[in-house]
């Protein structure tokens, strides 16, 4: 097959080398003293299950995922009920939610923790007018800080969220929906029976895309939290890294990568076959 | 559904606040770009009213002051002098779409056009390669990329950026050459024509667009691309999504800095996503939904 010759040859070599390679890490360690790897069995692996912050990061990145997910999912419906329209400059209105998708996670995550800023940012300064923030820094509290790094990826995501119902609202027969109403159903009814039912498999394509993208969260608490205050912000990737090259635990840092890899792929194959989504 | 003309005028009202609430954030970060340090710093903070001021770019993109004892002088000292980072972004997003719209042109047309065994199995291998948390890859490719002298080199980042667009590049593709109908193929087969013919002559011009719309996706997703830049690149290059943290220093952070090369770095991409609206939604969704 010498059209998939180049592809497989690229497959091979830059993925499935790189992940046996990350096994042959996750069962060697780097000992500072030696200064090389040396093995060590199923150590990090026997440390990983035992290790109470690697569990802590694991909640943190199932929370992030899932209230990020919730958001997303809820706010890109109604925004896309809502712009799914002909009347004139709406088409602009799409144009400029897609302005979001493009700006590179890390400079969002500036840009938010500017806004966010204790006390020049101008979120800050909105929230605490209204009267909801009584004093101190969003980022700053053990409490708030992963909300504060919410907010940069809903602001960044829900955008995609509502491209891509807009497209799915608009793919949707006419019929259905007519006899509905002539019928005399609801607007909610309409919702709940007819557009969430024949969505599902547009609902379904974006929250397997979008989890995956959330579970593996890097940039947001890279720049502007680094995991803290304490480690109410760190994602098993950001430990994963960590691991590795600030603390040079080459191995363990390894086992937390191909761990964060399993929990992926089982969740997501576990969604596909539940959803019956195919590609 | 039907709507009255009121409801229709509070609709395009609540259309245009919340799009107006997304568009935000981006305004501001531009106003930033062109505030002076004074006024990036003001309470309560400046949303509409400042004095526009180029400071921050010229720093960021060393307009010469011209020539002092032979050497050129630069604003600021030439700390945040960021031009060649950003021809490093340029170079690195262009070559990584080059290469994998080059493999993945050739992988999906064979998959949109001929049946092959065990093809479900190969299309889900390269979709799990989608699945891979990036960090899963970037720490054994630090140790590989090293051994093999790929580490802090272009051609290293223009590789794993390749890879990472491949499964968009192919199941996008493939989707794109699925919409051209197999009877004009199997005319040009029976014919006489070889497969390779009918790719380069027939099917390749007529999916054109698919593929420009491709490039434009890899080009974006290589351009913000973080994790990987870095983690495998220390001195010699990095792109504009890392080298921002440049600006964050022990006596504070040069926000008005960051925000004009912010601000360079999205106005370009704001151009090319305008231009693939049309094929968005299916790129965002790897081929799997069509406009």
């Amino acid at each position: 097959m010498p059209w998939l010759l180049p592809l497989t040859l690229i497959l091979v070599v830059f993925a499935l080398y790189p992940f046996f390679y990350n096994i042959y890490l996750s069962m060697h360690e780097f000992v500072p003293r030696k200064r090389e790897l040396v093995f060590v069995g199923i150590e990090n692996w026997a440390r990983l299950f035992e290790d109470s912050r690697m569990w802590g990061s694991l909640w943190i990145t199932l929370l992030y995922t899932g209230v990020c997910l919730a958001i997303q999912l809820v706010l890109g419906m109604i925004i896309a009920l809502l712009i799914d329209s002909d009347d004139p400059g709406f088409g602009i209105l799409r144009g400029l939610l897609t302005l979001t998708l493009v700006i590179p996670p890390a400079i969002t995550g500036m840009m938010f923790l500017l806004m966010e800023d204790a006390q020049f940012g101008v979120i800050t300064y909105f929230l605490q007018s209204l009267g909801f923030l009584s004093s101190g820094s969003i980022l700053g509290d053990n409490n708030s800080a992963l909300i504060g790094v919410m907010l940069a990826d809903i602001w960044q995501w829900t955008p995609f969220m509502v491209l891509i119902f807009v497209a799915g609202l608009r793919a949707l027969p006419p019929d259905p929906f007519e006899s509905a109403m002539i019928d005399g159903a609801s607007s909610w009814q309409i919702f709940r029976r007819l557009t969430l039912p024949m969505m599902s498999k547009v609902i379904a394509i974006a929250v397997l895309i979008r989890g995956i993208d959330l579970f593996r969260t890097f940039d947001y608490v890279y720049v502007m939290t680094s995991g803290g205050p304490g480690t109410s912000t760190y994602t098993l990737s950001l430990y994963a890294w960590q691991q590795t090259f600030s603390f040079i635990k080459w191995g363990y840092g390894a086992t937390i990568s191909l761990f964060a890899l399993f929990v992926i792929l089982i969740a997501a194959n576990i969604f596909v076959k539940l959803t019956k989504t195919r590609w | 559904m039907l709507l009255s003309p009121t409801q229709r005028v509070l609709r395009a009202f609540a259309a245009w606040a919340v799009v107006a609430l997304f568009v935000f954030p981006i305004y501001y970060w531009i106003t930033v770009a062109f505030k002076v340090e004074r006024e990036i710093f003001s309470l309560p903070p400046k949303v509409f009213q400042f004095t526009p001021s180029w400071k921050s770019f010229e720093e960021v993109f060393g307009v010469s002051l011209g020539f002092e004892n032979g050497l050129e002088v630069i604003p600021g000292g030439g700390n945040f002098y960021m031009t060649p980072r950003l021809v490093d972004s340029i170079v690195v997003a262009f070559f990584s779409t080059i290469l994998a719209v080059a493999i993945a042109v050739l992988a999906a047309y064979a998959l949109s056009r001929m049946r092959i065994k065990g093809q479900h199995h190969f299309v889900f291998w390269i979709l799990s390669t989608r699945m891979m948390p990036p960090v899963a890859v970037a720490i054994p490719m630090f140790f590989i990329y090293k051994n093999f002298g790929l580490l802090d080199t272009h051609v290293g980042i223009i590789i794993i950026h390749a890879l990472m667009n491949m499964p968009l590049a192919v199941l996008l593709l493939k989707s794109f050459f699925d919409d051209i109908p197999t009877e004009i193929d199997e005319a040009a087969l029976i014919d006489g024509a070889s497969r390779f013919l009918i790719f380069r002559k027939i099917v390749l011009p007529m999916a054109m667009g698919g593929i420009a719309a491709t490039a434009v996706l890899c080009f974006i997703f290589s351009w913000t691309e973080f994790l990987f830049v870095l983690t495998l690149t220390q001195t010699s290059l990095k792109t504009v999504p890392v080298v921002s943290s440049t600006f964050v220093t022990s006596t504070g952070t040069a926000w008005g800095n960051m925000a004009a090369l912010g601000t360079a770095a999205m106005l370009p991409a704001f151009v090319f996503i305008l231009l693939v609206q049309k094929n968005l939604v299916r790129g965002l969704t790897l081929g799997s939904l069509k406009q």
